[in-house]
């Protein structure tokens, strides 16, 4: 870490947001979240966990400048969010690669489209394939590689762009569980070695608290936070941890959380 | 677990080129066997006069007669003429009908204006037209030109409609959140989407233009393939009138082959469809 200044930052900052979808041809609204107030530091590592439905996704793509919020407002770096920008990169759930393009074009799909192609890009494209462990696949085709390895793809795409915010919607999900567990740990060793502010959705509450400094754990109906828990955990990790009582216990924690949020929602 | 993976990728690999080489080869064997089984059954039946050798001609007929068309500069003439009214006809659709069907594919409004006569036009059928065009464009090359374009245009168009329809939303989404432009997902997304479409819409078409221009030609002309078909099918030359149905497949042929070339160049980034 780079010392308590840089941590004190607000990176990012979600103030009374509301984000409300309204269907095109019933006309009918569905609030997807209500009064979202919560602000993420530079350099954090910030988990989003809740029940499907909750409005994670929503949220990630409002940071992203995919949707426009009904009330309130993103900013990052003290600036209102409006459209997406060359600040973020987002990781996708699906690795949305594109399929005629060989990993090295993928990975400088961003860098093209920002017109800033040039040898240090290049370079950086390079170097962020040998970091996500695809040296050697530069000229494979995306149906060429596993679900694990597209997600690497995927990854550093979105890191060669060097944005300052990552956002990542649920990247490892769609991995079997062995798989998942060595992305996680990937994911934090390049996490150290980029100390990028990273927003993670996630449905798994072992894989937020392994990754995060803090939890932020989503309601359903209409989504909202109910809870900011702190991850102490210290870094580096490593996956034992996750037998740790310390982490047990949090595990434990956030359940409980998520179930009295469910038994609310039982009794309405 | 990395490693593992690439173990993995590597075997199956080998194994799936492996078992195709075999299926290859024992499927090409067969091929072959089956037109040799057919040639010869054909010229069977026609010596023995099971059927009537006027209808079918026979295999070392239709030989010999090529021998002696090829030598005919009429013949060369026709294939010219032939040549020349497909070559322009198609170009024209491909020319056309690919910027027509993307653009409406990509653009709501230009959709809407142009719809109603593609949709309309794409199920009558085109041969029917064949009396207005000769009237309106002689019984020369121009009238084959058109009747061409009109059949090879549509499986074209309506292909390049269905690429820009069946987008990845994902790849958009993920094109925008790099700040990618409408031009840019256009250029970036939307057309490179759209090759395995058109070059399916380029193969209909070949298939309708070649069909266009025979038919074109046995309506009403003066010169080309269809035209010497008609004539010597008038004059009872069952193994000339042959003759020109081989040259006719034969074109289809190669012209599927070479398309088939380009298509393999085009997909090398498609998963195998085993
Ligand atoms: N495009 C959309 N149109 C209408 N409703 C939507 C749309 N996308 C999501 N929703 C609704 O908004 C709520 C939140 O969805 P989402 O953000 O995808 O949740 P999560 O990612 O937590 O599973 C859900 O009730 C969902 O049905
Ligand atoms: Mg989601």
């Amino acid at each position: 870490m780079n010392g308590t200044q840089l941590k004190n930052n607000v990176k990012l900052s979600s103030k009374y947001l509301d984000v409300t979808y309204i269907n095109n041809k019933t006309g009918t609204e569905v609030i997807a979240l209500q009064n979202i107030n919560l602000d993420i530091k530079e350099g954090e590592f910030i988990c989003i966990v809740g029940p499907s439905g909750c409005g994670k996704t929503t949220f990630l793509n409002t940071v992203a400048g995919l949707l426009k919020p009904s009330r309130g407002t993103i900013s990052l770096d003290n600036q209102e969010v409006d459209g997406p920008g060359k600040d973020r990169a987002m990781v996708f759930q699906t690795p949305s690669l594109f399929p005629w393009r060989t990993v090295m074009a993928n990975v400088l799909y961003g860098i093209e489209v920002q017109k800033r192609v040039s040898n240090e890009t290049k370079k950086k494209a390079q170097d962020y394939i040998s970091m996500v462990g695809l040296k050697g696949y530069e000229h494979h085709y995306p149906h060429e590689l596993s679900g694990g390895m597209q997600q690497r793809v995927n990854l550093a795409r979105a890191l060669t762009v060097d944005p300052s915010l990552l956002l990542l919607d649920e990247p490892f999900s769609a991995l079997d569980a062995q798989t998942r567990e060595f992305m996680q740990e990937e994911l934090l060793r390049i996490w150290s070695e980029t100390k990028k502010t990273s927003l993670f959705i996630t449905h798994q509450i072992d894989e937020a608290i392994y990754l995060a400094d803090r939890v932020f754990v989503f309601g359903a109906r209409p989504g909202r936070v109910v809870d900011i828990v702190d991850i102490n955990i210290p870094r580096p990790r490593d996956l034992n941890i996750k037998r740790d009582p310390k982490f047990l216990h949090l595990i434990d924690h956030i359940w409980s959380i998520i179930e009295k949020e469910s038994a609310k929602q039982g009794f309405q | 677990m990395h490693k593992n993976e690439v173990v993995q990728l590597s075997s199956n690999l080998s194994k799936g080129n492996l078992k195709k080489i075999g299926n290859r080869n024992r499927g090409l064997i067969l091929s072959i066997l089956s037109v040799v089984l057919f040639i010869v059954v054909w010229e069977v039946v026609s010596r023995n006069e099971w059927i009537d050798p006027l209808f079918i001609s026979s295999p070392l007929a239709i030989a010999q007669a090529a021998v002696i068309m090829v030598q005919e500069p009429t013949f060369w003439q026709n294939m010219r003429v032939s040549g020349y009214e497909f070559g322009v006809g198609f170009l024209l659709a491909m020319v056309i009908g690919i910027p027509v069907g993307v653009f409406s594919g990509w653009n709501k409004t230009f959709n809407a204006l142009v719809n109603p006569f593609i949709s309309g036009l794409y199920v009558t059928p085109k041969v029917t037209l064949l009396p207005v065009i000769i009237i309106a464009f002689g019984i020369g090359p121009g009238s084959k030109i058109v009747i061409v374009f009109l059949m090879a245009f549509f499986p074209i168009v309506m292909n390049a409609q269905k690429a820009m329809h069946t987008l990845d939303q994902n790849l958009i989404k993920a094109a925008r959140t790099f700040t990618a432009n409408e031009l840019q997902i256009f250029k970036m997304i939307a057309l490179p989407s759209t090759v395995p479409f058109l070059l399916t819409g380029i193969r209909l078409g070949i298939g309708q233009g070649l069909i266009a221009v025979v038919v074109g030609e046995l309506f009403a002309s003066s010169a080309g393939i269809g035209f010497q078909l008609t004539n010597d099918g008038q004059n009872l030359q069952t193994d000339r009138m042959f003759v020109g149905v081989f040259v006719i497949t034969l074109t289809g042929v190669i012209l599927t082959t070479l398309l088939g070339i380009v298509e393999k160049h085009f997909s090398s980034w498609k998963p195998e469809k085993n």
